[in-house]
This record gives structure tokens, C-alpha cells and sequence, in this order.
């Protein structure tokens, strides 16, 4: 074998390896943070549909069904990721919902709505909504970056 | 197809605890839309309250300006330093403080709220529904 190929191949190795360790990351980054999002707003289903209900997206009934559902949807969705468990799944939930959200709070931001994004129920403090849509971009990014696992 | 068989069983497992959470946790929200958020009253409440409230407008200038339930004081965030002596020029300890914004929707009020009790004043109540609510009832 000559040096340049030997070059090449210790090129494509390394930044394959990158790529491997940029892809844990990034598994590792979206997982906790879905399965805190999740376990955060748990605990008080009331105070998450009154966050859902200041989108003014949904009626109120439907509100409380997603208050419910959704942080344990997150949760388990997180953990999967995070775990490796149904990854591809939960990859798949991670990115529709990401998609989700972001439509929601460009839509609060369109229609001038003053609301906090309630991502993380009342944990944390107050954000408003292009901060979320930011974050919401970049973990989109790193979506689409797992996804190139998959290509 | 992998990945869509493998959401759908995700969101089939998330339905369990889900279920089991909406039956049981004591925080869960009510059916009924009329549920109060902490420190939260109805217009009912408060009317009943007769003259010893002092209403505090949360809005914007502009929207004070247009409309206002009558007697109200301006205080919002935005020029909290020019109309925080003025509300407490209007003020006395033996009122109970009703803070409104435009409707449900709007936080406002809620952060008018917990800014008036941070600098000692109490107690502060915030209307259900805001001015929507108050537009509507009259």
C-alpha cells in the first residue's frame, strides 16, 4: 500500500470516528433532555394544560388529554433514546415532536402571544418563545444528525 | 417501517402510565376549562368583593389608554419604575389588589403579581380571563 493511501484511510477513520462520537453525543444530549421535559412537568399535569392552553391552539378538553399524555410520551421517548432501546422509534418521535413544538411556538411568536414556551413546565425560568425555537433548531439539528446512521 | 413500528409501540407504552396518571394524580387538570390558577379569581368572586378592591391594569399603555375597567391603575413590566409610586399613591393595606390583562392567555397579569408581592404588597389576586372576561360580563 502507498503512503497517500495510507494517509486517506487514516483520514476516513478519524472522522468517522468523530462522527461516532458526535452521534453519542448527540443521542445522549436528546434523550435526557426529552426524559427531563418529560419527568419535569409529571408531577403537575394541571399547571402543564394551563401552559398548552395559553397557545390558544387546542380546546381545553384536548388540552388536558396532551397534559397527560405528553410528558409521559417524552419520558419514555428519552429514556429509549437515551438507552438505545427502540432507537430508531424513539428517533423518529424525537423529531416529529421536535418538529411539533417548534410549529407551536413559531405560531405563539406569529400571532404576538406573550408565553413562556412551558417545556419544561415551571422548572425553569422564564424563556419566551425565540429562545425555545433556537434550542428547538439546534436539537433538530442534532436529530438530523443521528439520522445519519441510518442513510 | 422499522422506525414507524417501533414509534407506534412507544406511543402505545406512554398510554399506560398516562392513563393511570389522569385517574389518580392529584394534580390533574380538571375536565372542565374553568379550573383557577394559584391566586387566581372570578370576575363573580370579585365583584363580590364590592368597593374594597383596587384593580391594577397590566396591559400595555396604549391598550390602558383605549379601555380600562373603571378606577384601574396602570402598572405594567415595561415602565414598572414611573408607575410603581403612582399605584402605591392609590394604594392602601386594607384593599385587595385584582390584577388583569387582555384574556386567559396572557401572563402578564401572573408577573404583575408576583412583582407586587416581591416588593411587599398583598393581597393580590389576578382576574380569570382579564379584560376579555370583564369586556364580556358587561
Amino acid at each position: 500500500m502507498e503512503s497517500g493511501q495510507v494517509t486517506t484511510l487514516t483520514r476516513d477513520s478519524a472522522r468517522s470516528s468523530y462522527a461516532r462520537i458526535g452521534r453519542f453525543l448527540a443521542r445522549l444530549v436528546l434523550g435526557a433532555l426529552f426524559a427531563s421535559a418529560g419527568a419535569l412537568k409529571i408531577y403537575d399535569p394541571g399547571a402543564f394544560a394551563i401552559e398548552l392552553e395559553r397557545y390558544q391552539l387546542v380546546p381545553w378538553k384536548i388540552g388536558v388529554v396532551t397534559a397527560n399524555y405528553l410528558p409521559w410520551l417524552e419520558l419514555l421517548t428519552g429514556i429509549c433514546l437515551f438507552l438505545k432501546w427502540f432507537e430508531r422509534g424513539a428517533l423518529l418521535l424525537v423529531t416529529l415532536l421536535l418538529g411539533i413544538f417548534t410549529l407551536a411556538l413559531a405560531s405563539a411568536l406569529v400571532r404576538g402571544l406573550n408565553i413562556d414556551c412551558g417545556c419544561f413546565g415551571h422548572a425553569l425560568v422564564s424563556t419566551g418563545t425565540v429562545i425555545p425555537i433556537l434550542r428547538n433548531v439546534v436539537l433538530l439539528l442534532l436529530a438530523g444528525m443521528l439520522w445519519t446512521k441510518y442513510r | 417501517m422499522m422506525s414507524l413500528r417501533q414509534a407506534v409501540l412507544i406511543l402505545l407504552a406512554a398510554l399506560v402510565p398516562a392513563g393511570i396518571s389522569a385517574l389518580v394524580n392529584p394534580r390533574r387538570p380538571p375536565w372542565s376549562g374553568d379550573a383557577l390558577l394559584p391566586g387566581e379569581e372570578k370576575l363573580k368572586t370579585v365583584l363580590a368583593w364590592g368597593p374594597k378592591v383596587l384593580w391594577v391594569d397590566a396591559r400595555s399603555q396604549n391598550e390602558y389608554e383605549a379601555e380600562h375597567v373603571p378606577g384601574a391603575v396602570l402598572l405594567n413590566l415595561e415602565d414598572w419604575d414611573r408607575l410603581f409610586p403612582r399605584f402605591l399613591d392609590r394604594w392602601s393595606p386594607d384593599q385587595k389588589i385584582v390584577v388583569y390583562c387582555s384574556a386567559s392567555s396572557c401572563q402578564l397579569s401572573h408577573e404583575v403579581a408576583k412583582r407586587l408581592e416581591q416588593s411587599g404588597v398583598s393581597p393580590v389576586y389576578i382576574l380569570k380571563g382579564g379584560w376579555e372576561e370583564w369586556k364580556a360580563a358587561r
